[in-house]
């Protein structure tokens, strides 16, 4: 196919707005989400306006579609463009609902986003305690992937009294975000 | 999956090969049958596992097949790991995530003594750290690409850790960009992305610009002669197509290495280094073309006169960073024009100015 990049992306995010089929859009999602990772795309993406599509795409009931447009974020979040774009669009919230997803890749990439989304600024959002407090309980799960993010963003977001104070809070009661289903 | 723990050496869902995508659109069909599956640097790995190997003893072979695509730097049988009948299944850990990467890309699906190898990441088995030096060169790759970063920043950065082996880690960005254009020229290669199973087939020529990013000012010879000693086996495998990126890779290559004390010259970019050389090109005889990669200017060349020569070492060298640092802000304004000289094939042939 002979067709511009741009034209290219357009034709994908055209399919999507367009199709009925959700076996086409999970399909095109995957694809715009891995287009997210290189950075030479991004111009193009946000012309097209696909970092709220995928943001939209958070809050839909199609696991896979969630799943997609979670790994699309997280891809292209650490563009400096994108993350203030993102932060601005207040995606931070519907990051964190994901993280109670029982969907695996979902919940890693939301681990890592929110890592990345991560500003002197987003921090108050990102760090907040029921965040810290579902990190603390991803840091022991069995799920090594998951564990080993989780335990950098205690390490590394996060600072002591937060972990503490998280830590003293999840002895007490049993609110906060779910763990996801194993 | 039967168990999706996702702890090592146990099954998880990300290893379960999905079947090929049968209903693509034709307009975004690729040459290869490719799964739905996106992929996040949470998935990449240095660690690949291999399934499908088969139960012939073939270990020293298979590393050896793998390790084409660059170092490993451990290999072992995983005996508990669910196996079909008569195959084995192996994991092994790349020294860097690119080659990983590529191997993958190279080495999935392909047929190994009668057997189909089935290769994919196997994250779960990183530590924290190494965890956490993914997350880091992904950020500073991002930053690099999208010149969101000061140059000296990003080594400082990295400074408490400096070490050879270390510093050709720290040049990540750099072979991930240097592989784009290796990859981009590879016909069997149709990510947009760097790597693997991606979706679609796009013949990314626009992707090339990402690779002409801001010039190193780096004082570190050793960080200068890795990227170049990995971009040396890397440019081989790219065509000569006129086009600038492959252009630049080679012309960097001209620029001396250090291999002599007396020999220090401060980075350049390579736009100025070709200018420079253009401009004493006549005095030096032994400078071949600019576009001549097989021969490097390096060896009994006439040392470059200091202009102002302060009859210290370390503020000669001072004084030339600086000086060089103003010629580069002042060529800037110029580099527009430089740019399609720089692409022509003929350099000591007159030069046409783009209209």
């Amino acid at each position: 196919m002979e067709l511009g990049r741009l034209e290219y992306l357009q034709a994908l995010v055209t399919e999507f707005q367009v199709t009925d089929s959700t076996e086409a859009k999970e399909q095109v999602l995957a694809n715009l989400a891995n287009f997210a990772y290189d950075p030479s795309n991004y111009e193009y993406l946000r012309q097209l306006q696909v970092l709220d599509l995928f943001l939209d795409m958070l809050t839909e009931d199609n696991e896979s579609l969630v799943e997609f447009a979670m790994g699309g974020l997280c891809n292209l979040c650490l563009d400096k463009t994108n993350k203030e774009y993102i932060l601005e669009a207040n995606g931070v919230e519907p990051i964190i609902n994901c993280l109670s997803s029982s969907n695996e890749e979902t919940v890693v990439s939301a681990v890592t986003t929110l890592m990345f989304l991560t500003t002197p600024r987003s921090r108050a959002q990102t760090t907040a305690l029921p965040v810290v407090e579902c990190m603390l309980r991803f840091s022991l799960s069995a799920n090594r992937r998951l564990s080993n993010l989780a335990s950098i963003f205690l390490q590394d977001y996060c600072t002591p009294p937060q972990v503490e104070e998280a830590r003293n809070l999840s002895r007490h009661t049993a609110v906060g975000i779910p763990l996801p289903k194993d | 999956a039967a168990d999706s723990s996702g702890a090592p050496g146990a099954p998880c869902r990300h290893h379960a090969q999905l079947g090929a995508c049968e209903s693509r659109a034709k307009y975004r069909e690729g040459w290869r049958p490719r799964a739905v599956k996106v992929y996040t640097i949470n998935l990449e790995s240095r660690y690949l596992l291999i399934q499908g190997v088969p139960a012939l003893g073939v270990m020293k072979e298979l590393v050896e097949q793998f390790a084409l695509y660059g170092a490993i730097e451990e290999y072992h049988a995983l005996d508990e790991y669910p196996a079909e009948q008569f195959t084995e299944v192996y994991l092994i850990k790349f020294k860097k995530l690119q080659c990983a990467r590529v191997a993958k890309k190279k080495m999935d699906e392909r047929s190994f003594f009668g057997s189909l190898l089935h290769v994919c990441y196997a994250p779960e088995f990183e530590t924290v750290q190494e965890t956490r030096e993914k997350l880091q060169d992904r950020r500073k790759y991002i930053a690099k690409a999208t010149n969101q970063r000061d140059c000296f920043v990003l080594k400082k950065v990295e400074g408490p850790k400096k070490t050879p082996s270390k510093n050709s880690e720290q040049d990540c960005p750099w072979n991930s960009l240097g592989s784009h254009v290796a990859t981009n020229w590879d016909p069997s290669c149709f990510t947009s992305s760097p790597g693997v199973s991606h979706n679609i087939a796009y013949p990314s020529g626009n992707q090339n610009e990402s690779l002409l990013t801001s010039p190193h000012y780096d004082n570190n010879c050793a960080d200068i002669s890795g990227y170049f000693g990995q971009n040396t086996s890397l440019t081989p495998s790219v065509h000569p197509g006129g086009h600038t990126p492959p252009t630049s890779l080679m012309q960097q290559r001209m620029v001396p290495a250090c291999n002599g004390i007396d020999r220090f010259m401060p980075r350049t970019t390579h736009l100025q280094e070709r200018k420079r050389k253009r401009e004493e090109g006549n005095k030096f005889s032994l400078i071949g073309t600019s576009e001549d990669n097989t021969e490097v200017v390096i060896g009994p060349q006439l040392p470059e006169i200091p202009k102002v020569d302060m009859d210290d070492e370390s503020l000669n060298t001072s004084a030339t960073l600086i000086r060089n640092k103003l010629k580069e802000v002042a060529d800037s304004v110029s580099t527009s024009v430089e740019k399609p000289e720089s692409s022509s094939a003929k350099p000591l042939v007159k030069q046409r100015r783009r209209i």
